[in-house]
């Protein structure tokens, strides 16, 4: 299971990336989150402008069984989305933190980055689910 | 959580494992799809020892298990299988069910998720008869084979003629040595077989079978493959397309009912039938997006019913559905539409099975 160690992370498995020269948030869901979910059938993207916030849906993906929510990690303004990912499914499977980006936005400041789970914690998060 | 005497072949195969009606089961192997395309293709071997099998005896076992299904059991012949439901008083649907008509006794194949209601259902109304009824769930274990090399796969390990065994037939024979029932069904619209036997054999046959049908490519399928196949062989699942307040005829299954006959629940059956079903099961094929169970259907906009199963299908390479809509329900060219979480999305009417294999021709 891949969990790089410049991100960050929420128990519902999205991932965070903040840049903090432009205070630019990448996000995605976890190669964990892929795997649990299985075979993918479709991504529901935001629309930039929307808005991302903590614990609200912004985005879902489905998979043959079961439809998943994704949450905002951070708030923050969306002011792009991976248009490409609904027709390359496979690349959230592939490169579920490069490629299988889902949306970037604007941020505030890195606050409430800094508060998600590092890789460890989440890693230990991951074991726990799986027991 | 209970589990089935195969759950630790299940983890070292690294199965996702999830509940399922009370017991840990195997989800998925390799992967859902790959599954299904397999069972289509080659064979699958499935854990279903979690399924429910009652045993009915003594002189009067045909009589009382004909006075509950919704099949006639008198007419079959001994060795064949009939599908039927076990309804009740309202003319609902407390399971549905496979009668095994055997030379002195009557197995039930019973839904897991139903196993102790069904007993329950089965020890109160069979008291008038004389019969006896005997929960075999523990004792007896169930592992199916399907696919179109099934057939090639099982009917070497049998000292049965398994060849020439017909569709819906059973018989009794030794398979890998373990003596079992085994019969020509299943639930996934292939060709296939259900073996019957002793639990403690569960772990032997599962390897055994393994081993031998590994030349021809035999895998273990995973429940959401086995829901995918059953779904595109338009098959019901309980809690699904039937329930307690379901008529099997809303439902379609006028195979599995005989009108012309007496059973429990009948009376409200038939009155409903009279007076004409408010509902009835239809098959959707949606381009777009996958409908979920509970999804409204919308036709002109407006509600109509509600899907009861929906997948995508990798053997059509469309999504498929199942749903109730109003009786009345005939949406010009078949158009309608499915709400997907608040979005409309287009749907087409199409018949149920959606999915129907090639019979082997006769030679």
């Amino acid at each position: 299971m891949a969990v790089p160690k410049d991100l960050r992370y929420t128990k519902t498995h999205e991932w965070v990336g903040y840049d903090r020269a432009s205070n630019l948030v990448t996000t995605g869901i976890t190669d964990f989150a892929v795997k649990a979910l299985g075979d993918l059938v479709y991504v529901e993207l935001p629309e930039v402008g929307e808005l991302m916030e903590i614990g609200h849906p912004y985005a879902e993906v489905e998979s043959v069984k079961a439809v998943a929510n994704i949450y905002g990690a951070v708030g923050a303004d969306i002011t792009e989305v991976n248009e490409e990912l609904p027709n390359n499914l496979e690349w959230l499977v592939s490169d579920p933190y490069g490629k299988g980006w889902i949306a970037k936005g604007k941020v505030a400041g890195p606050d409430e980055f800094n508060k998600l789970l590092d890789a460890a914690a989440y890693e230990k998060h991951c074991q726990s689910e799986k027991h | 959580m209970r589990r089935t005497p195969l759950y630790d072949a299940h983890v070292a195969a690294k199965a996702v494992m999830v509940e399922f009606a009370g017991w840990e089961m195997p989800v998925q192997y390799a992967g859902a799809v790959e599954e299904t395309k397999h069972v289509r293709s080659k064979a699958g071997i499935f854990d279903l020892c979690h399924m429910g099998r009652l045993v009915v005896t003594g002189p009067e076992a045909v009589k009382a298990v004909d006075a509950l299904v919704t099949c006639n059991v008198p007419k079959l012949k001994v060795g064949v299988c009939k599908y039927g439901i076990l309804c009740n008083e309202r003319g609902g649907a407390i399971d549905d069910i496979l009668v095994y008509k055997d030379s002195d006794r009557v197995h039930v194949i019973i839904n897991a998720g139903n196993r102790d209601r069904d007993f329950r259902h089965f020890l109160e109304h069979c008291g008038g008869y004389d019969c006896e009824v005997a929960n075999a769930s523990d004792e007896q274990t169930m592992i199916a084979v399907q696919g179109p090399a099934a057939e090639s796969i099982a009917a070497p390990l049998a000292d049965a003629d398994l060849k020439s065994l017909g569709y819906y037939r059973f018989t009794h024979g030794k398979v890998l040595g373990v003596p079992c029932l085994i019969s020509r069904t299943g639930y996934t619209g292939e060709d296939g077989f259900e073996l019957f036997f002793d639990r403690k054999h569960a772990r032997t046959m599962w390897d055994g079978l393994l081993a031998k049908g590994r030349a021809q490519d035999l895998r273990p399928i995973g429940l959401a493959a086995r829901d995918i196949l059953r779904t595109e062989a338009g098959m019901p699942l309980y809690g699904h397309e039937l329930d307690d307040a379901t008529n099997p005829l809303e439902a379609g299954l006028t195979f599995g009912v005989d009108l012309a006959k007496e059973f429990w629940g009948s009376k409200a059956v038939k009155e409903q039938v009279a007076a004409g079903l408010k509902r009835k099961l239809v098959g959707l094929r949606l381009e777009e997006r996958v409908a979920r169970p509970g999804y409204a259907v919308l036709s002109g906009g407006k509600p109509a019913g509600k899907v009861t199963s929906g997948t995508p299908s990798p053997t059509l390479g469309t999504n498929i559905a199942m749903a109730f809509v109003d009786a009345g329900f005939a949406p010009a060219g078949g158009r309608c539409e499915v709400d997907i979480r608040g979005k409309p999305s287009p749907a087409t009417v199409v018949p149920i099975p959606f999915y129907k294999r090639e019979r082997k021709k006769q030679a």
